[in-house]
Parts: C-alpha cells; structure tokens; sequence
C-alpha cells in the first residue's frame, strides 16, 4: 500500500473496521512508515480522548422512576391484533366507540406503496405550497392531478400544513402534511387507486370501512379507500392513534 | 409459538440500557428536558413493541434504532445545522493541522494538546455537529456499535456511515483547534506545509489499492 492508499483508511482502521487483506496491507506498511504509523496513533489517541471526555451522565433518579412507573402501569406488548376473529370494543377518542372487526394477517409482504409513503414521511420532503388553509392547498392541485381532491376533514384539532406533487406508480398524487395538537407530523399520500393494490399487513373494519394498518416501533401506516381515492397515512403516533384520526375524515 | 415477553424480560434486557440512551438522547437533544422525553418515548415504544425484539439479538442496537427513529421524527432542525456545517467544514482543520501548531517534538505536542482537551470543550464541539454526524460519532466513539450496526440503527448502508462518521469527527476536530486557539493552547501555525493531500472527507475508497493489487502492481 501507498502512504495515500494508507490514507484512506487509517480511521476504518483504527475502528477495528478494516479486515483480510486489507488490514494486512496497512500493517504492512505501518511497519516500514513512521508518518503513517503517526498518524494512526494519533487517530487512535483522539479517539480514545473524546471518549474519555465524555462520560456518562447520570440518569436523573426522576426520569428513571417515571419510566418505571409508566412501564408497571402498561401491559407489554399488547396484543395488536387478535388472531381469532372476534368483534372488539376499542376505547376511542371524544366518546367515538369505534366497532373493530378483525379478520386477522392478511399478507406480511409490504407493497411498494408503503415503503414509498414511510420513506417520503422519514425524508421530510419540501413543500411545493405551504399555509393551514387545507381549502387553498386542495385548490393548488386542481389541474395537477388527473382526479379531483378534497384534503381530508381530521378531527381533533389537526391542521393543515402543506402539500406536494408526487407520483404514484406513473401518475400525479398529492402528498398532505398535517400536524396534530401534540405537534406529530400527519402525511397523506392521496391517489388514484385504480392499478394499486392496497394492502399492509394487518386488515382493520371500522365503522364498515376496511383499514388497512401497518405499525413499527418508528412509524405507523394505515391504508384506506373513501369515494374512490386511495390513502396512505403516515405518522409517528401509534396505530391506534392513527386509526381513530382517519376514522374522524370518513363522511365528514 | 414464541412465548410472550413478560415485563420483567424488558427490565432485564432493556432497562440496563437506560444510562447509554439517556446520555446519547441528552447530546442530541442538547436539553434535558427533551432528551428525558425523548428516552422515555423510545423505551415505551420499545416495551408496546418488545414482542418484535427477536431474543438474542443485540437489545441495545434495537433500542438506539428506536430511539433514533423518535429523534429523527421529532426534533431534527435541519436548516439552523445547515448553517453550522457550512461554518465548520469551511475551516481547513485536520487532525495534523489541529496538533501541527506547536511544538517541536511531535511527541510531546500530541500530548501536551490531548491532555489540554477540556471535558467541557468536548461536549461543547460535540453539540455544534450537525445531527447525522453527531449521532454516528456517538455510536461509534462513545458507544463501541460496528459501522453495521450504526447503518442498522441510522437506516443507511455502511458507506454512508463511514461518511457521516469522518465527516463528523473532522469537524469536531476542527472545532476543537478552533478552542484551542482562542484559548492560547496552540498558535496559528505559521507556515504549516501543506501535505493535506487527502482531506478527511474525501471518499473512503479502497477499490483502487484492490484493483491495483487485482493486477499484481502491488504485493
């Protein structure tokens, strides 16, 4: 190996990072290369520096009772879909008692559709129109869009924040943010469903509409149709949260 | 079936974990307050979820996932960084540089100048790294993950955390000379020869080297 070459990899070194020949080409070269060998240890040094001038804080004995607190007063893991299929009562949001029909697994696959609205939620993509009038942000795709959109009517205080073009598949879609009074992000990625499949791996029916829910310990997606369009909401709330929000837009 | 877990599993598996997430949320957050609600949501998030942690799996890279996941959905201040990482990475500063400005016996500088760093300094320089950066600096530095689980955790391929991670430690050395500097530690050098051929951001590339070596030009 060339000093240069060295070089390149001194920190991958260092990190323990660099194996097989690789690693054996540096050593080689340090042996013979005082500069090289320098400057390794002097990554190494620095390295080691900034870890010992940073040590732990202590966990405020607050935070660490509350946690344990709010753990014993939480079942773990909760049951997020029940296998048998059995009708459920779910406590809703505002006295919204919400008849949950549970059909169980559908499909474990996740579609490209959901991947598309989980990453475009985590890229925090610019708005092409931004203001809280969710009327005018409806109004700028009027002409963009090859179907006509409402934005969704949300409950519970959630306001309008912008929109963007997008595509779905080959067609324009429009992609809402919204945020809810405890300031989480809302995505709605509207579009025409006619060549999509809607499916995510958990199915819900609540009020007779099919929901379809899919929940990670990050982000949580539930897909739906109302009058003829295809939905993809994403939030970082929970799923529960996120499907008594949807439900507050259907037949408003 | 898998047995469902019990919440004493997750305080046997999990809650160790408390003190490295709780000091990792506090130099993201850079306050208190948020890193406290930061930690308590990404471990209530991680118990709602404990029955997708596949036992045996390293716990406290799926709870940093977690907890990074929460972090990047809720307090990224993308455009006041932007401005930080412009500031730092227009200064010229590497490693050499930031120990090449006194001395004269290299030895000695090195430790003269290590010893110098002050804890508060460190933490300081820490917090005006940009939130990519910082958090693969964290991961890596202070927490001893493997570059695979750091693009586990930050949800990116290696190459780009070999990135993040240089990218993150040269500004941090960068803003460390800059303390040292105004403090009087080290002089500007006057006229440092200019050997910076390779600067710490440049890719991170040993296809070169192997096709050389692919070709027999190199032992």
């Amino acid at each position: 190996m060339t000093c240069a070459e060295v070089d390149t990899c001194v920190q991958t070194y260092v990190d323990g990072e660099l194996a097989g020949v690789d690693r054996e080409g540096v050593e080689r070269h340090l042996v013979g290369c005082p500069a090289c060998a320098g400057r390794v240890r002097l990554e190494a040094r620095f390295k080691a520096a900034v870890r010992a001038h940073l040590p732990r804080p202590a966990v405020p004995a607050a935070l660490r009772l509350r946690i344990e607190q709010t753990l014993a007063s939480q079942p773990i893991a909760p049951l997020r879909w029940p296998w048998l299929s059995y009708p459920r009562l779910v406590p809703a949001a505002a006295a919204l008692v919400l008849l949950v029909a549970i059909t169980g697994t559908v499909r474990q696959s996740q579609s490209g559709l959901l991947e598309q609205a989980q990453r475009s939620y985590r890229a925090e993509m610019p708005m092409d129109i931004t203001g809280s009038d969710c009327g005018s942000i409806a109004s700028w795709f009027r002409g963009r869009l090859d179907f006509s959109m409402h934005a969704p009517a949300l409950g519970g205080g959630a306001t309008c924040q912008g929109g963007r073009l997008v595509n779905v598949g080959v067609h324009p879609a429009a992609y809402l943010i919204y945020r809810n009074p405890t300031g989480h992000r809302v995505a709605f990625l509207v579009f025409d469903p006619r060549d999509q499949s809607l499916e995510a791996p958990t199915r819900r029916v609540v009020n007779g509409r099919e929901i379809y829910v899919d929940a990670g310990p990050g982000i949580s997606t539930a897909t739906y149709r109302d009058r003829g369009l295809g939905y993809v909401v994403t939030s970082d709330i929970d799923e529960d949260a996120l499907t008594r929000l949807v439900t507050t837009s259907f037949g408003r | 079936m898998k047995r469902r877990p019990l919440q004493s599993d997750f305080e046997r598996e999990a809650l160790p974990h408390l003190g490295a997430l709780y000091a990792a949320a506090l130099r993201m957050t850079r306050n208190e307050k948020d890193a406290e609600d930061l930690v308590q949501d990404a471990l209530l998030r991680a118990y709602r979820f404990f029955d997708t942690f596949q036992a045996g799996t390293n716990c406290k890279a799926w709870l940093f996932r977690i907890l990074t996941n929460v972090f990047c959905n809720r307090y990224r201040e993308r455009e006041r960084e932007q401005v930080v990482l412009s500031e730092a990475e227009s200064s010229p500063a590497n490693l050499e540089q930031f120990l090449g400005g006194v001395g004269t016996d290299a030895r000695d500088t090195e430790t003269a100048l290590l010893g110098q760093m002050v804890s508060g300094d460190v933490e300081r320089a820490l917090a005006a790294v940009p939130a990519d950066f910082r958090m693969a600096v964290i991961l890596s530095d202070l927490e001893d993950f493997s570059y695979k689980e750091i693009a586990e955790i930050m949800e990116c391929p290696a190459g780009t955390v070999m990135s993040r991670l240089f990218r993150g430690r040269k500004i941090l050395q960068g803003l460390l000379r800059e303390y040292a500097l105004e403090q009087g530690i080290i002089r500007e050098p006057s006229a440092t020869p200019s050997k910076d051929t390779n600067p710490a951001d440049a890719p991170v590339d040993l296809a070169a080297y192997r096709r050389r070596r692919g070709q027999g030009e190199v032992s």
